[in-house]
């Protein structure tokens, strides 16, 4: 049997999947200051889990903001490629995905399988998963709940600012004010999902749309997202790792190729010990 | 001789300036806080006192700013932009170009040659061409904003912000702290990603020389150097460079007072 592993290190959580003619393994684990030990721990992390070696990998994709990042990787390739294939794979039906990551956001269009079209916003915290993990810092409401809460609002208390920062500000004298909590988290993800919709409708968006990445396991963000796209949006069983599981499908498909051409390809690094950078 | 009074309501200080025969009096500068309206008057308050006036003394006011149409007892509102070039003018007359960095707010205005506005652009939606962006940065490095300026220019190799958002910068910072660099360091980065959002509004308005800095941020000698830098430009600062709104204010009192 061939496994093909894939690393995604996002600017939040690094993701790992590895791959047969199923998905064998997948592992969420969150991405801290030093990206270069940490991608040697989460892939031995994902071995031991599918009770598998370094040795049996016959491929590995990295992907993701800290791609170059992962010294035992055969290849990388760009998260916007690696997360359409590893969304098709999920749900064919897809044309256009909605991607909320802790730092950036992005949309992409998928047709035949492929990226046609992309947009991203990585320059602005506003309508990323940071501007979230803020304001629920501020309210002290865990980042995991103000999904539940924003959908008991009453209404959408609107927030004005744009800017991470001066929502921030804005909602903590609107919850002074007397502004129930619920209603300013429906604003907030009322906020996130206008940011994240305009940027996604400068592609010429056609249905189904799904939406991956950490925003996706907010349903709060999902509802919001659902009434500014003015239909139901598909979520994957497990939106972090589309683009892990995509980097891992890509190495299926390069090596199918090598064993096409008569050629097998070689391994950048044997043992994952042996994996570690020299500046 | 008619004494009238400026006020500009901003969203971090409240300034007043009272001028008698084209001449600036007395001025006062106290922080806004949450009460526009009592900021106002306290600082206008501040203002007379120093020339042991009273409210029954002026002959005219006008308010400007953020809160500038919550001061009940002024004249006359007027925008913040229109006082911000009547002050730059009658204290720069060459100036053409002004960069107004306040504390949530950055603009860049152009004048013509008799100061009148030619062109401006604001920015509010953005912290990071903002006084709050030295906020930030001054609360994890953990040192006062008054005290930015003169530590960024120890600076040895500024640190290169991949962003110019304050939120995104904040991460960015603690990441470039934990790998050694120094503070004064960071803070010439901040400074030089401020001063790069400040001039691409500059270039929107059309950059004519004189250039002029003014609001809180001009008071910080780090980022005037690093907007001169980025503007391949000297710039000029007005002495008490928070107190220029509150300067064309009180001109406009005073002009207004004159045809009425």
């Amino acid at each position: 049997m061939d496994y093909f592993a894939g690393v995604d290190i996002g600017s939040t959580m690094t993701k790992v999947v590895i791959v047969s003619d199923r998905i064998e393994v997948s592992l969420i684990g969150p991405t801290g200051p030093e990206h270069r030990k940490l991608a040697n721990r989460v892939m031995e992390e994902a071995l031991d889990k599918a009770r598998l070696t370094f040795e049996d990998l016959t491929y590995i994709v990295a992907t993701g903001y800290g791609r170059i990042n992962v010294p035992f990787a055969d290849r990388q390739i760009t998260e916007i490629t690696c997360h359409a294939k590893g969304l098709h794979s999920l749900l064919p039906s897809v044309k256009t995905v909605v991607d909320i990551g802790g730092q950036d956001s992005k949309g992409i269009k998928i047709v035949n399988g492929k990226v046609m079209n992309f947009v991203m916003n990585d320059k602005c915290a506003a309508g990323t998963g940071r501007f979230l993990e803020i304001i629920a810092d501020s309210l002290g409401v865990p980042l995991e709940k103000i999904g539940e809460i924003s959908l008991t609002a009453e209404k959408i208390a609107a927030v004005s600012s744009t800017c991470t920062v001066f929502a921030e500000q804005e909602i903590i004298s609107r919850l002074a004010s007397g502004e129930p909590i619920a209603n300013l988290l429906a604003g907030i993800h009322d906020a996130v999902a206008t940011r994240v919709s305009s940027l996604v409708k400068k592609l010429n968006v056609e249905a189904d749309i799904a939406v991956t990445g950490g925003g996706a396991k907010n349903i709060g963000l999902v509802r919001a997202l659902e009434s500014k796209f003015g239909r139901a949006l598909l979520v994957p069983p497990e939106p972090l790792i589309t683009g892990a599981l995509g980097a891992a499908l890509m190495g299926k498909d390069i090596f199918a190729k090598y064993m096409a051409e008569g050629q097998k390809p070689t391994r950048s690094v044997n043992k994952l010990e042996e994996a570690t950078f020299f500046e | 001789m008619a004494f009238v009074l400026g006020i500009d309501v901003g969203s971090g200080y409240s300034k007043a300036v009272v001028l008698e025969e084209g001449e600036i009096r007395s001025y006062a500068v106290i922080p806004s806080g949450g009460d526009y309206r009592e900021a106002g008057r306290a600082a206008a308050r501040a203002a007379l006192e120093k020339l042991n006036l009273t409210f029954e003394d002026i002959a005219r006011t006008v308010a400007a700013g953020y809160g500038g149409n919550m001061i009940d007892f002024a004249d006359d509102t007027s925008t913040d932009i229109s006082c911000h070039a009547a002050g730059v003018h009658y204290l720069f007359p060459s100036a053409r170009t002004v960069m107004d960095v306040g504390a949530q707010y950055s603009r860049a205005i152009r004048l013509d040659d008799e100061g009148r506005i030619a062109n401006f652009i604001m920015n509010e939606k953005c912290a990071g061409g903002s006084g709050k962006f030295l906020q930030v940065a001054a609360r994890i490095l953990g040192i006062k904003v008054s005290d930015i300026g003169e530590l960024s220019l120890t600076a040895r190799k500024a640190v290169e912000f991949t962003t110019g958002c304050a939120v995104f910068a904040e991460s960015e910072a603690v990441s470039r702290i934990s790998e050694g660099a120094s503070p004064a360091d960071i803070l010439a980065g901040i400074h030089n990603a401020m001063a790069s959002k400040i001039v691409t509004l500059v270039i929107r308005v059309g950059l004519t020389p004189d250039c002029a800095v003014t609001g809180g941020g001009a008071m910080d000698v780090g980022l005037v150097k690093a907007i001169g830098a980025e503007l391949g430009t000297g710039v000029f600062v007005p002495d008490e460079p928070r107190i220029t709104a509150a300067l064309g204010a009180s001109l406009i009192a005073r002009d207004t007072l004159i045809t009425s």
